[in-house]
């Protein structure tokens, strides 16, 4: 189990006229990722999904916020105290082609992680060649093909799988997804999603899963969370498929319509939320982060901020949280030909 | 909106949109196994005044096909058959030297692959719009910016600050935007976008595909959009081909292709696409792997090693493509199909 | 445990047996170098030139006798059949000088390589990886280093030392001229340590002497071998250089002091017959950049895996 209290991520960037700017990258986000469970985090680009898979990771510090792994808080310890227990989430890159050395064979590539995993649990160093080809089997491919090859002899979708399988000989409790099959052929890409979710349910791995392209979040996590993050904020979180059928948010919606509608297998939904364009970065003091491009903002919206509930303005309250002050169901998604 | 475009583009409007046929293409590589072909046998037509788009995963030739249309492939490719006539040009691939060089970018209009990262990093968008103004032999270049500026008007930019702008001060999806800007600056009638909205998320990806749709519709374009992303092509095409190892194995109009598809590829495509609704036990990936080059078969049918519906004579014979009401589709099994339903019939 | 094997890799066309033991590694290795320096004549020519250069380091002394014989009657003779290159002012043979000369040479050019390889490899590595203090302190260092003007120094040098070893040449060169690989090893490093697999070692906590070793080194070995090969060229001319110069004590057969005998004192710019005197060291100088030029050029193919097996 793996809970964040109020992560906050603020990037100092240097360079520009005006000397160091600030960039906040994520703002007090709360998440929890239960054992086998499955949290997905969408947005668009530059929302912050991959600065906190890599807090998650431990690749990345954070300036706010505490991290609980196993019901211990990671900020009271050490650097070097916290190694083992970030070593239980591993990270899975977007790009499978960078991930793998290109100068090592994939068995050499699995040999170095088992030998420590061999050390930390006592095991002998014959353990190490019977679990690499085990792992392998694990995640579908031929163990007997994939072990003596170089990275470049394997296709995209046969290297995540290898780097799945790498992030396995830690006997993690969370794998961090972080567009995943975003580089991979799309004709396989179901078959990695697929076995994210098989791994979910045969070894109780917890899936934290990044991606943009909100319905691959289905397969993996159908019965898992899902957060929508815009500018480092949750703006909505609930069951997955209830926020994809039923969005309130008026930014969930404009990402759900945004995806393309398969003409001849579906018709677009009834509506269509389509976000102003920022001409310019800056946002509104003290107001809704999406204000100054949303359909709907009123006054109230440019000079208050709305946090994450229930409420649904007078006398509703939705099943999903939201951070918005005019929450409102519309039929953004697109609809099957045949029903 | 129209009132920003300046006058030099009515003229150019009012012309029809030239008609595309590509006929019998094979574009081969070297390689140290022989020349392999990329592209092969590829019959297609744009008809003049629609979007074309064409699917196909990595590899399966999709950016060498565009890259024939302008007689563009470079070493080691070569173009070994067929030809592309463009109304008004004639057979792109006799064209040789200067006439090749002007009718790319007056003519056919080209937005690469990753456009985001092939602007000059070094010069101002603006430089690098005078840069292709001169190398054209514009003579106003003022109305060549000027119409660079409304083009980008249209697009929702600010045109001045984006001309004066480098490439790394744009996000990916302004730089898309220039890109298209300076595939059509010149006034170009047939434009070849490759992986538009690859690399964008997707309200930005939602953004260019209204752009391409609506620019097109303006300035009566003939357009070819390439992608991988079956999706992206469903919004904006009004045709749809799927390309598979070299091959067009199918060809027609979207609804049609994507509501009943019949090419056991394109259907185990389409059953593989990540979906918002419905069942999610249907969906599935398709078995084994793209080919590369080097695996193509060297005969028979190029998807049999991954389909369901595989028979004796996909090991020998490849299919041809047979059209029947405007459909196209390049296997034994429907062509079997159809002739059954045909019999059929006459009984 | 229930094993899911999917038909992508079971489908794989050329499944091969899992050759994965150090031994078969290395074997594949020297077949792929072996298939690579193939691929083109002129590396093929290149190793030539240089095995023939090894060779002259390791036996060519052991060809002549110590003192090698003088003709008094043939004093800067012209190229003839017992001559190729003619005679010095003492009536050496030319050819038997070079001969003799390459193993100080080679062993400096050698001995400079591998110090400031090591060197500059280590340095670059440590600041590239570590960051911050580290990098701060290594990099001060390297300046240094690449601030100091190697000739003075050695010129200043030489009046207290006579470096009649070329191990002690090669010491003082390499110890000199780290600087500059070092800076480059660091700003690869740092690209490298960006990218997916580096990190991914960091996460899955594999100790720093392995991803040092094991991940960064071998990405950078191409790069590493180029400048190595570079730098022993280099070497060859910075020792040529001094010897010509006449800064360093007298040796007949030392390329550069044949130089400077043959310009200084044979006249070679002027008159004719000590030309081919000035010329064997030069062609040989050359012969050798030349070998190592053409090698240089497989060095990408070799330890790229896909370029190597291709
Ligand atoms: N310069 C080249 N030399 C050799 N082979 C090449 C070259 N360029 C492309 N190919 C090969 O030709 C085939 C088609 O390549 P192409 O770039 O057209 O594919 P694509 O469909 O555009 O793929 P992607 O989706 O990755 O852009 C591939 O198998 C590719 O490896
Ligand atoms: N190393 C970094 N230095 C400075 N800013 C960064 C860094 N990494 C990310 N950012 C900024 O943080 C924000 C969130 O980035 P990221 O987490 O990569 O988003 P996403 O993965 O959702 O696209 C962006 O504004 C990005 O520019
Ligand atoms: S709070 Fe206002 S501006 Fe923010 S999302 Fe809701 S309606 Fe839009
Ligand atoms: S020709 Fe044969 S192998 Fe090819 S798609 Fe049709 S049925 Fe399948
Ligand atoms: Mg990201
Ligand atoms: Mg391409």
């Amino acid at each position: 189990m793996i809970t964040g209290t109020g992560i906050t991520k603020i990037f100092k960037q240097r360079g520009g006229v005006l000397g160091a700017r600030e960039v906040p990258a994520l703002r007090g986000v709360d998440f929890a990722i239960a054992k086998g469970g499955a949290a997905s985090f969408i947005g668009e680009s530059g929302s912050g999904k991959t600065t906190l898979g890599r807090i998650i990771a431990g690749l990345e510090t954070h300036d706010a916020g505490e991290i609980v792994i196993d019901g211990v808080p990671m900020s009271p310890l050490s650097h070097r105290a916290r190694q083992p227990y970030f070593r239980r989430v591993q990270l899975i890159h977007q790009d499978p082609y960078s991930a793998l050395n290109p100068t090592r064979t994939i068995h050499q590539t699995l040999e170095a992680p088992l030998r420590l995993r061999a050390k930390q649990t006592g095991r002998p160093r014959s353990w190490v060649d019977g679990r690499a080809e085990e792992l392998l089997a694990m995640v579908g491919i031929d163990p007997g093909y994939v072990l003596p090859r170089y990275p470049h002899q394997l296709s995209g979708g046969m290297r995540q799988r290898v780097v799945i399988a790498r992030a396995l000989t830690m006997d993690p409790e969370v794998l961090v997804a972080d567009e995943a099959v975003s580089m991979i052929d799309v004709s396989l890409r179901l078959g990695i999603l697929a076995l994210l979710k098989d791994l979910r349910e045969r070894l109780g791995v917890g899936v934290l899963f990044i991606t943009h392209d909100i319905a691959t979040a289905r397969y993996v996590g159908d019965d898992g969370e899902l957060y929508v993050l815009y500018r480092g904020q949750v703006v909505e979180r609930g069951a997955t498929e209830k926020i994809i059928a039923d969005p309130v948010h008026p930014y969930t919606q404009s990402l759900l319509s945004a995806i393309p509608v398969l003409h001849g297998l579906e018709r677009p939904g009834a509506e269509r939320v389509v976000p102003r364009e920022m001409q310019r970065e800056g946002l509104p003091d003290g107001g809704c982060l999406f204000a100054r491009r949303c359909p709907f903002s009123t006054e109230r919206c440019e000079s208050e901020m709305p946090v994450l509930g229930r409420d649904g303005g007078p006398g509703t309250e939705t099943e999903q949280e939201h951070a918005c002050f005019h929450p409102e169901r519309r039929g953004v998604i697109p609809v099957g030909v045949g029903e | 909106m129209t009132a920003h475009t300046a006058a030099p583009h009515m003229a150019a409007r009012d012309m029809e949109a030239p008609g595309v046929r590509i006929r019998d293409l094979t574009v081969v590589y070297k390689t140290p196994s022989g020349e392999l072909p990329a592209v092969r046998g590829v019959d297609i037509a744009l008809a003049p005044g629609t979007i074309t788009g064409v699917v196909g995963e990595s590899g399966s030739g999709k950016s060498t096909l565009a890259l024939s249309l302008l007689n563009a492939v470079q070493p080691p490719g070569r173009i070994a058959a067929g030809s592309v006539e463009i109304d008004g040009l004639g057979d792109v691939l006799t064209l040789r030297g200067e006439d090749l060089r002007r009718a790319r970018g007056r003519q056919v209009g080209y937005v690469f692959q990753a456009a985001q990262n092939s602007l000059n990093p070094l010069k101002t968008i603006g430089k690098q719009l005078l840069d292709l103004g001169r190398s054209h032999d514009v003579e106003d270049l003022r109305a060549l910016v000027r119409d660079a500026k409304d083009l980008l008007a249209r697009m929702g930019m600010d045109g001045a600050r984006v001309l004066d702008s480098y490439q790394h001060e744009l996000s990916g999806g302004m730089r898309q935007r220039v890109g298209i800007m300076l595939a059509l600056v010149l006034n170009a009638k047939v434009v070849v976008l490759d992986e538009p909205t690859t690399a964008l998320d997707m309200i930005t990806q939602a953004t260019i595909l209204r752009i391409i749709r609506e620019v097109h519709e303006e300035r009566a374009l003939t357009t070819l959009v390439i992608t991988h992303d079956v999706g992206a092509v469903a919004e904006v095409a009004d045709s749809l081909a799927v390309m598979y190892g070299g091959r067009v194995v199918e060809h027609g109009p979207v609804t049609e292709v994507l509501g009943d598809a019949r090419h056991p590829y394109t259907q185990g495509l389409i059953r593989a696409i990540p979906r918002l609704t419905g069942d999610l036990s249907l969906a599935r990936a398709l078995p084994g792997r793209p080919p590369t080059l080097g695996t193509l078969p060297k005969q028979g049918c190029v998807f049999r090693e991954r389909c369901e519906r595989r028979m004796d004579v996909c090991e020998t014979d490849e299919p041809m493509s047979v059209n029947r009401d405007g459909r196209t589709v390049a296997c034994h099994a429907t062509d079997r199909h159809l002739t059954l339903v045909k019999r059929k019939e006459f009984v | 445990m229930t094993v899911i094997v999917s038909p992508e890799g079971a489908m794989s066309p050329e499944a091969g047996p899992p050759g994965t033991t150090r031994a078969t590694l290395r074997r594949n290795f020297w077949r792929g170098v072996w298939r690579v320096l193939r691929r083109k004549p002129s590396r093929m020519a290149g190793v030539v030139i240089v095995a023939l250069f090894a060779l002259m380091g390791v036996a060519g002394p052991l060809l002549y006798p110590a003192q090698l014989p003088r003709d008094d009657d043939a004093l800067y003779a012209p190229p003839s059949l017992a001559h190729p290159f003619g005679t010095d002012f003492e009536g050496t043979d030319v050819l038997a000088l070079v001969v003799t000369g390459a193993r100080y040479v080679l062993l400096t050019g050698l001995a400079t390589a591998v110090i400031t390889v090591a060197l500059g490899t280590l340095i670059g590595l440590v600041a590239g990886f570590h960051r911050g203090r580290w990098d701060t302190l290594l990099m001060r260092l390297t300046d240094m280093n690449l601030a100091i003007p190697g000739l003075p120094l050695l010129l200043v040098l030489s009046t207290v030392w006579k470096f009649e070893s070329p191990l002690e040449m090669g010491l003082v060169l390499g110890v000199l001229g780290w600087g500059g690989i070092a800076r480059a090893v660091r700003s690869q490093t740092l690209s490298l340590r960006e990218r997916g697999f580096i990190e991914a070692a960091r996460g899955l906590g594999l100790p720093t002497r392995h991803i040092i070793g094991r991940e960064l080194l071998p990405s950078m070995a191409p790069y590493i071998a180029m400048n190595m090969l570079i730098a022993v060229t280099g070497a060859v001319y910075a020792q040529v250089g001094l010897f010509f110069l006449g800064v360093l004590p007298f040796e007949s057969s030392n390329w550069g002091v044949m130089l400077n005998l043959a310009v200084f004192n044979g006249g070679a710019l002027t008159t004719p017959a000590a030309l081919p005197y000035l010329m064997a060291p030069l062609i040989a100088i050359l012969l050798l950049t030349l070998g190592i030029v053409l090698i240089v050029d497989a060095m990408d193919e070799i330890f790229n895996p896909r370029l190597r097996e291709e």
